[in-house]
């Protein structure tokens, strides 16, 4: 199966596969360094490397393989310019003792009270909460790429993700919004 | 299976990643226990709002500049260097190949005015990375086919049958309406796993020979076709051929059309 491509071939094959991804690229990247011009820096920078490795893409799933590649990005651009975010040691408890409160740019925007609250309540979420959540529920992947993508077991994803549920379920910023029935605030 | 076997579940059976035994069990028991499908609809209403109103972020065109000279082999500082200067390269030949095929992807519907006009599969395949790119999928979001259907009628010259088909994996997320070979066509949007597959219907051609192989592959995506209930089906998506040619026989076939 491993045929070695020309240098070339490698990289445009790879950049076809890669770019039908780059709006999933750009979102995890934007959500993990809350930042417009940052984000557009390290996906620049990950396909970068990803041309470089090209011949490392086999062709099973680009869209994992290439936000593989953005996370790490985004992990080495956040431990140069953030690294309070990223407390060392191992998994999940490192991540919960991360949680970060500050509020995002976007929350300005929107109208809608309960779609702030949630907003920031997700943007409250330690970050590997954060991008476990966001890379199920936006980018809908399966547990088995997500585990790719972090590299951790899927029971890891599983259990990651049944925290960042619970942590927003209770989160007070979304305890008043929950139920829909409860919408006061229109525009 | 009791609540304690079944509250454990409930996460991976809301996300679909149970395996089919299981989901049945877990079925069973949410139509016995209250308490447990309180508890999923506590979870499907989460992903619905996160889904619906936390923002997805789309590559702005900024960043699709700064790719375009990333993929013209030019390195480091991008973001001023002047268009001239990306030319030199193309001139040297540097990655010409590469350029070309990179601008293709990048414009999307560009590549059509550069194909063969004729090229169907080119065209929904443009189409398809079009609305991908620009993030766009659907005009009308619903799941509901009662929904989707007179949508659709109501913006076309015929109706289309719509059926959702989460039952078997391909969950409807609703449609658009988009223009091939000159026509404004429906454009029935599904989810299947974490492709998105994009499902064109017309009404059948009227004696033009398609009699190419149903199934083509164009830069990765596979086009798979298929004619019944009196319309055409062109159904695209990067998922599996052999998938995407079983749903779309399926809804051609119009089993459980209205």
């Amino acid at each position: 199966m491993e045929v070695r491509l020309p240098d070339g071939d490698a990289r445009s094959r790879c950049a076809e596969l890669v770019l039908p991804h780059l709006n999933s690229a750009y979102n995890l990247a934007r959500w993990l360094s809350r930042n417009d011009a940052d984000a557009e820096d390290i996906v620049q920078d990950a396909l970068e490397r990803a041309l470089k490795y090209a011949s490392g893409l086999q062709g099973t799933n680009a869209k994992a393989w290439f936000l593989t590649i953005v996370r790490h990005t985004c992990y080495d651009w956040i431990g140069r310019n953030r690294p309070a975010e990223l407390v060392p040691g191992d998994g999940t408890d490192a991540i919960e003792a991360a949680a970060d409160p500050r509020p995002t740019p976007e929350e300005t925007v929107i109208a809608d009270a309960d779609a702030q609250a949630l907003l920031r309540a997700i943007a409250a979420l330690p970050v590997g909460f954060r991008e476990v959540l966001l890379l199920r529920e936006q980018e809908d992947m399966s547990y088995r790429d997500i585990a790719r993508v972090i590299d951790i077991p899927i029971g890891t994803v599983m259990s990651r993700l049944a925290r960042a549920r619970g942590l927003l379920r209770r989160s007070p910023l979304l305890h008043s919004v929950l139920p829909q029935s409860m919408r006061t605030v229109g525009k | 299976m009791n609540c304690n076997e079944a509250a454990p579940l409930l996460p991976t059976y809301g996300d679909g990643e149970l395996d089919p035994m299981q989901s049945a069990e877990v079925e069973k028991h949410l139509l016995t226990c209250a308490e447990c499908a309180a508890r999923r609809d506590e979870q499907v209403a989460l992903s619905a709002r996160i889904k619906r109103d936390v923002p997805y972020f789309a590559a702005p065109p900024s960043l699709r500049s700064r790719i375009d000279a990333v993929l013209a082999g030019t390195r480091g500082t991008l973001r001023s260097r002047p268009v001239w200067d990306r030319w030199r390269w193309l001139g040297a030949g540097a990655l010409a190949g590469s350029m070309a095929t990179v601008l293709a992807w990048l414009m999307g519907s560009a590549v059509l005015e550069w194909r063969d006009g004729t090229d169907l599969a080119a065209e929904v395949v443009a189409d398809h990375v079009r609305a991908t790119l620009s993030n766009h999928l659907t005009d009308v979001a619903t799941s509901d086919r009662h929904t989707v259907k007179p949508w659709l009628s109501a913006r076309l010259d015929y109706s289309p049958p719509v059926q959702d088909l989460s039952g078997e994996g391909f969950a409807l997320t609703g449609a658009r309406v988009d223009y091939l070979e000159k026509r404004a066509v429906a454009t029935l949007v599904y989810r299947y796993r974490e492709h998105v597959v994009d499902v064109f219907v017309r009404p059948a051609a009227e004696g033009t020979a398609r009699s190419r192989s149903p199934v083509s592959t164009v830069r990765g995506f596979n086009v798979v076709r298929a004619s019944g209930a009196g319309m055409d089906w062109l159904a695209v998506s990067d998922t599996s051929a052999d998938a995407l040619t079983a749903f779309v026989a399926r809804l051609a076939r119009g089993d459980a059309a209205p």
